[in-house]
This record gives structure tokens, C-alpha cells and sequence, in this order.
């Protein structure tokens, strides 16, 4: 008990004396960076800090050795690679870069982007973009578009991870359903739906939590034509006739018998590991799930329930960070490592995220290595991603509690999108009296 | 320490010099000399008492009182850390929060009903149950040694791994609660971590497992000061168990309960760890407690003023009843 006691207490405190750390801090300097690198770095010997998320799957592997092979192809360059938790870089690093002490270069989720420009943490990354030959053609449509805040481009695109349908192919066949004849649109899909629980099996676990219920929502919210948010981020429209309709065909596959209520996180991939399911809306990064391995299991483009084709897909992009008296060297460097990283990251797939550099992703020896990779490609051309804008996570959490809300029977679609909607309005308000634009 | 030296250093002097006065006089004399007196030495005491004093008093001062006055200042701000510009609002902050429709009256309100409603299930059983193996591992029972370890063991956990472990346990669809159920013929998977009522059991059921152990440690402690004579008098006087336990041991323990019941509420008040690790707050934001609500608003939503006005505004909550748990327990003891 006197844990817990201190627990909350610490987490006040430290709140408490985060805040005087920072504002003794002030602002930190912005970096003129006219004299952008140009894919090579001739400055003296730096120490590039780049951080990373890359903890799990094969990236723990992969990613040292890139660093080493970077390392070694340059003499005057040395890349330190620091791994550690999603969770603890968005918590460490907002800090550590005030106080002068965060990485040079990181890998950020798109939807922290606009939220790190706005807080003064990154630098535009439009001179290091030019003098590195990059431009928007170079990566799938809306990528780099997630970047951008007021005008500038932050961050350069890495990797995107789109929803796919996964499918445990022994289930379908037990249940007499051929696994080649893949469902693509509403019909089929709840045909094969329907002759699953004639034999018995719930088809599809929904789950009422970011991952996936959240991410399988926004995708139907675009199917059906609807938007998250309106035009300049000010008001939510998820809550639209699309955003009902998304959100009931949901609660329906429950209603109807297609799925289990109360599904756990994570419940519906374990139970299509464990063959208690046949379809799953999930994450590319699911194509290296160990346990999954073991099913005879294959995927496809999510099928189309709306009016249109649309996919959920998340992004990741190199961020160039500017900490108090931000050494301008190292971040040129960090640029040729950068675009060292993005030319030579064949092997980048192995982690079960797509490379978002076109000639790399399109290249013909990506497929013949990782074939399952194929439908997640396929889908890119109609793939949309997250919202970009200043504190847009805070609203996003509304949405999420609307979405488990209506998945676990509290609230109609409709009040619990409703609700959410008024919630979320609020926040982006806030966000706009305190990051403006 | 002085009431012990005191009298019998003066009592002779004070005795000669006021025979013929009345007692009250007396006593009220006495303590005036020797307040004149003991002066240099009442002062030296005192100064050795604050050195020692000192080094708690030091860190208490830099992580407590002074974050604490320094919350206050933060409350009545708009305070985004990572913001240059951290404008004076007054105390809007807190009128905020009494507005309904606003930002953050209905959520905080909400987790304050969720802190409140874990608070009203968990403290009745974490005072009744740890009183009850108190009792038994009082009597003279084989391995009692063993069963106190036993209880108490759970308690040495952090509440992440406590989290942990029952996360695994009472997932609905992987966890080793529902397949012992089902191997007893109970078919339904439990939604133990996902949906109400059953995340409450849960949440309930994992903090009394964690933290009985400490009650039922510090009752049985109040129950060995119980002396046995009073048993053994009431023995006589022909009360039976239940009235020995209503007389003697209810009776014995009310300074311990006092002390047990003031931690509990504050505890249960406090909750956070189990409900973001178990449930995530959910169904919904049903299990959101206040503590979890004022961290995200904090520390991931960075509006580090909002914040710190609703901690303010839980902390009055305790500390109003704390003073009526307080007052009711004194009340009965006198």
C-alpha cells in the first residue's frame, strides 16, 4: 500500500519537478541549416545519437549491423545506436532534447510529428530533403504529406505498416471454404462469415481497443467515405453517418454471431494462431509473429465493406532533432545516415514493416523474399495515414474510448461516436490556443 | 523525555514553597518556574532534536512540501512543459472543474466516481478479511510462522508485476482463471479484464491478494497487545467467543483500526497501477481512476495545470475523509 502511496506521489512529483527542470530550460536555438549536406559529410569526426524503437522482432539483430556496416563506410562518422521502447522515447525524449541531451536523429510515428514541430523538438527537414534528392514521388501517396506542419516538411518517410485481412487457411478448410477464393468485398466476406458459423467457428474477433479495433474503424470510416477530422483539424467528424455505419458493421459481426463479445487486446490474433478463428484484420508487422508461423496462415488486402477502397496504415519517419545548442555537424551527419539507412535497407522488410523508399519496396528481390509482404504493397495506392497535427493524440484517445465503448456494449454507435465527437472537439480547441496554426 | 525528568528534579522545591495554596494554583505555578528555568536547557534539548531532524526535514522539504507549493503555482497556469509560453489563468483551472460541459468536468468527475466506487468495494473487505486471518493465525496453530509469510508475500510485489501476473491470469481468453473454469464445467469466457462487472471483481480481488497481507501483519500485531487477562476475566464473567471478540478484542484493536482503516482509505483512494495495467481503464473509461486520469492529463496530455488543480482537488477529498475517519474513531474510543 504504501507503494501505491508513492507511486502516485512520484508521479506527481516528478511532474512537478519535470516542469521546473524545463522551465529553467527557456527555448532552445533553432538551427540555420543553409549549408545542407549533400549525401556526404567532409566536417570533422562527430558522434551521431540515434535512438530508436526497435526492440522486438528482428530488428534488435538487424539494425547493429547496419550501424556497424554505416560505421565502418565512414571514417569521420560514428552512429550510436541507443534501442529502447516506443513508450519511453515519446516519454524521455521531449525532456532529454530541452535539456540538450536527446539523440541527434530518431525514427517518430506520424502522428507525434506535428506535435514534436510544434513543440520546438525537431528541425524542418526541407534543405536536408533537397540536398538529399528526396521529393514526395519518392514514397507512397499521403506519406509525406504526414510529415508536413505549416508548410514545412519535418522528418523523412521510413516505413509504413498498413492493416491487411489475415487468414488461418486450415480453419476456412474445416469449415468447407475454399482458402484461395479470398473475400474482397462486403458480400463474400460476410458469405464466408456465414458458412464459418454454420460450422461452428466465429469468424472474426473484433476488438474494441487501439490495437486493432481503432485502426480496423478508421479504415472502414474512409471505406465509407467519412473522415476523422474535418479539413484544418478544428472539429471531429467521425462521428458522420460513415463514422455510424463503420462502427455498427462492427458491433454487428458481434450481434450477428460472427464474433465473440468482450474480446481481449491481442485475443483475436491469438485466437487465429490458435485456429479458433479464420480472418483478422491486423498490422503487416503480424507477418513475423513467431506463433503465427506454425499456422498455415496467408494474407490479403482488407475487403472493401464501404463505397471505396481504404486501408489504415501507420508511417515512421527519420526525425532530425534540435536540442539545445544543437551541434550543426551531427546533424549532417545524421543526414548521411539517413540516407545511407534508407539506400541500404534491403533486408529492412525482415521486421515486418514496409520500406516506404519506392525503388527499394518496388524492387522485384523484396517479393521473392518476404512473398508475404505482397498484399500490404498492393494496398499502398488507396492506403491513408494518421492525422498530422499539434496534440492529435489527446483527441485520438477519444476516439478510441468511443470504439471500445460501442464494442463492448455500453453505448449505441452512434452516442458513443457522438459523445467521443464532443470530447474530442474540446481537445482540438485546446490544441489550437496552445500550439496555434 | 522532560515529563519524565520534570517533576522529580522540582517536585521537592515547588512542594515546600506552596503549602497552603490550592492544587490548581499549584500545578499552574510549578510549570511556570519551570519553563523559567529549564529555559537554556529546554533550548539545547531542542536543538539537538532539529539536528537530528534534520536530514528527514531537508528532503522533506525539497520533495514534498516544496513540489507541493510549487503545484499550486503550476495549477494556475496553463502549463505545457514543452511550451515557452506558460500563460497566467487564474483559477480557471479549478472553476473548470465545477463547470459542467467543460474540458475536463465530465472525466474527472468520472474517475473521481470510479476512485470513490473502488474505494466503498475495496477498504470494507480489505479491513474485515485481514481481521479475520489476523484472528486465526493468532491462535496457537501449527506453521503459523509459515501462514504469515504466506500472507504477507504478495505485498513484496510492485503493482507492475502484480499486473503482470494477473494479466495473464484473468485474460478471457488465454488466462488460466477461465481454464480452470472451464475444466469445472463453467463454459463462459469471463471477461475478467475486459467488461463490467467483472473487471471490478478483478480489480477488487487482485488488491486485497496484494495488500492484505499488510493489515492482516499490523492487526495481528494489535492483537497480541490484547492482554490475555481481559479474555480470561471476560471468560469468567461467562462470555462466550462472540462476545469475547465484541468486548475484548473490537475494544483492544481500535487504535490499530484507527491507524489500519486511515491507510486503507488513503490506498484505495490512490489507485492506479491495477486499473491501467488490467483493465486499461475500460470498458469505456469506467474503470479510469482519478489517479489515472490526472497522469494522462499530466504527463501524456502535457496540461501539467489541469493537473496539478485536480490533484489539489483530490487532495482535499482525502484530507476531509481522513479528518472524519479520524474524528469517528476517536469519538467511539472516548
Amino acid at each position: 500500500m504504501r507503494k501505491r502511496h508513492l507511486s502516485r506521489g512520484l508521479a506527481i512529483l516528478l511532474g512537478l519537478s519535470l516542469a521546473v527542470t524545463l522551465s529553467a530550460c527557456g527555448s532552445s536555438s533553432t538551427n540555420d541549416s543553409s549549408n545542407g549536406p549533400t549525401g556526404d559529410y567532409t566536417g570533422p569526426d562527430v558522434t551521431v545519437t540515434f535512438w530508436n524503437g526497435w526492440t522486438g522482432g528482428a530488428a534488435p539483430k538487424i539494425v547493429p549491423q547496419l550501424v556497424e556496416k554505416f560505421n565502418s563506410e565512414h571514417k569521420n562518422i560514428t552512429v550510436k545506436n541507443v534501442p529502447m521502447e516506443w513508450g519511453d522515447i515519446s516519454a524521455k525524449m521531449p525532456l532529454a532534447v530541452k535539456g540538450g541531451k536527446g539523440p541527434d536523429v530518431a525514427v517518430a510515428h506520424g502522428d507525434d510529428i506535428a506535435t514534436y514541430a510544434a513543440q520546438g523538438l525537431i528541425q524542418p527537414t526541407d534543405d536536408i530533403i533537397s540536398s538529399l534528392g528526396y521529393s514526395e514521388t519518392d514514397f507512397p501517396d499521403g506519406v509525406f504529406a504526414a510529415g508536413n506542419y505549416t508548410g514545412n516538411q519535418y522528418g523523412i518517410p521510413w516505413s509504413v505498416t498498413p492493416l491487411g485481412l489475415y487468414i488461418n487457411n486450415d480453419v476456412l478448410k474445416a469449415a468447407g471454404i475454399d482458402p484461395s477464393v479470398v473475400p474482397s468485398d462486403k458480400e463474400s466476406y460476410l458469405s464466408a462469415l456465414e458458412t464459418l458459423k454454420t460450422a461452428g467457428t466465429q469468424g472474426e474477433w473484433v476488438d474494441g481497443y487501439v490495437f486493432t479495433g481503432v485502426f480496423q474503424f478508421k479504415s472502414l470510416l474512409w471505406q465509407f467515405g467519412g473522415e476523422v477530422y474535418n479539413k484544418d483539424v478544428s472539429k471531429s467528424t467521425f462521428n458522420s453517418d460513415a463514422g455510424v455505419e463503420a462502427l455498427t458493421h462492427m458491433t454487428d459481426l458481434i450481434a450477428k454471431g460472427y464474433s465473440p463479445a468482450d474480446v481481449a487486446p491481442d485475443g483475436n490474433i491469438n485466437a487465429l494462431v490458435a485456429g479458433k478463428t479464420a480472418y483478422n484484420w491486423n498490422g503487416v508487422w503480424q507477418t513475423t509473429n513467431e506463433a503465427l508461423q506454425k499456422t498455415d496462415w496467408s494474407a490479403a488486402p482488407v475487403p472493401q465493406i464501404g463505397t471505396e477502397k481504404a486501408v489504415w496504415s501507420s508511417s515512421t519517419h527519420w526525425i532530425f532533432l534540435n536540442n539545445k545548442n544543437q551541434d550543426k555537424n551531427k546533424t549532417d551527419a545524421a543526414a548521411v545516415f539517413v540516407k545511407w539507412m534508407n539506400d541500404n535497407s534491403e533486408g529492412w522488410a525482415e521486421t515486418g514493416e514496409l520500406p516506404a523508399n519506392n525503388t527499394l519496396r518496388n524492387s522485384p528481390d523484396l517479393l521473392e523474399k518476404y512473398p508475404n509482404l505482397k498484399p500490404f504493397i498492393d494496398e499502398l495506392p488507396y492506403a491513408r495515414y494518421e492525422t498530422s497535427a499539434p496534440g492529435i493524440t489527446n483527441a485520438e484517445a477519444e476516439l478510441a474510448t468511443a470504439v471500445n465503448e460501442a464494442i463492448l456494449g455500453k453505448k449505441s454507435p452512434e452516442q458513443a461516436l457522438d459523445d467521443a465527437a464532443a470530447r474530442a472537439d474540446k481537445i482540438l480547441e485546446q490544441n489550437k490556443s496552445q500550439y496555434g496554426g | 523525555m522532560m515529563q519524565q525528568h520534570g517533576p522529580t528534579k522540582f517536585s521537592s522545591r515547588t512542594r515546600a514553597n506552596t503549602v497552603a495554596s490550592p492544587v490548581a494554583t499549584n500545578v499552574r505555578t510549578d510549570l511556570n518556574k519551570q519553563a523559567v528555568i529549564r529555559k537554556p536547557i529546554t533550548r539545547r534539548r531542542t536543538g539537538i532534536a532539529y539536528l537530528f531532524l534534520t536530514p528527514f526535514l531537508v528532503l522533506f522539504g525539497i520533495f514534498i512540501v516544496a513540489p507541493a507549493l510549487y503545484g499550486i503555482w503550476v495549477s494556475l497556469h496553463t502549463w505545457n512543459p514543452l511550451l515557452p509560453n506558460k500563460p497566467f489563468v487564474g483559477l480557471d483551472n479549478y472553476t473548470q472543474l465545477f463547470t459542467p460541459g467543460s474540458l475536463t468536468f465530465e472525466p474527472f468527475w468520472n474517475s473521481m466516481g470510479v476512485t470513490g466506487l473502488f474505494t466503498l468495494l475495496s477498504v470494507p473487505l480489505l479491513l474485515v478479511i485481514p481481521l479475520f486471518v489476523a484472528i486465526l493465525l493468532n491462535q496457537k496453530i501449527k506453521g503459523g510462522t509459515v501462514f504469515r509469510a504466506v500472507f504477507f508475500a504478495p505485498y513484496v510485489l510492485g503493482v507492475a508485476v502484480v499486473g503482470v501476473i494477473w494479466g495473464y491470469l484473468l485474460d478471457p481468453q488465454l488466462g488460466v482463471v477461465n481454464s480452470i473454469l472451464r475444466l469445472v464445467g463453467i463454459e463462459a469466457d469471463i471477461p475478467w479484464t475486459v467488461n463490467e462487472p467483472w473487471v471490478w471483481v478483478s480489480l477488487v480481488g487482485v488488491t486485497i491478494w496484494w495488500t492484505m497481507g499488510f493489515n492482516t501483519v499490523i492487526l495481528l500485531a494489535g492483537l497480541k497487545g490484547i492482554s490475555a487477562e481481559l479474555y480470561e476475566a471476560a471468560a469468567l464473567d461467562g462470555a462466550g467467543w462472540w462476545k469475547q471478540f465484541l468486548n475484548v478484542t473490537i475494544p483492544g484493536l481500535r487504535p490499530v483500526m484507527m491507524f489500519v482503516s486511515t491507510v486503507t482509505i488513503l490506498a484505495s483512494a490512490n489507485m492506479f497501477g491495477q486499473s491501467y495495467l488490467l483493465t486499461r481503464g475500460g470498458p469505456g473509461t469506467s474503470t479510469k481512476s482519478a489517479i489515472m486520469y490526472i497522469a494522462d492529463q499530466g504527463l501524456s496530455q502535457n496540461q501539467m495545470g489541469a493537473a496539478s488543480a485536480m490533484s489539489y482537488v483530490l487532495f482535499a477529498f482525502l484530507a476531509v475523509i481522513s479528518v472524519i475517519n479520524f474524528r469517528i474513531q476517536r469519538d467511539k474510543a472516548s
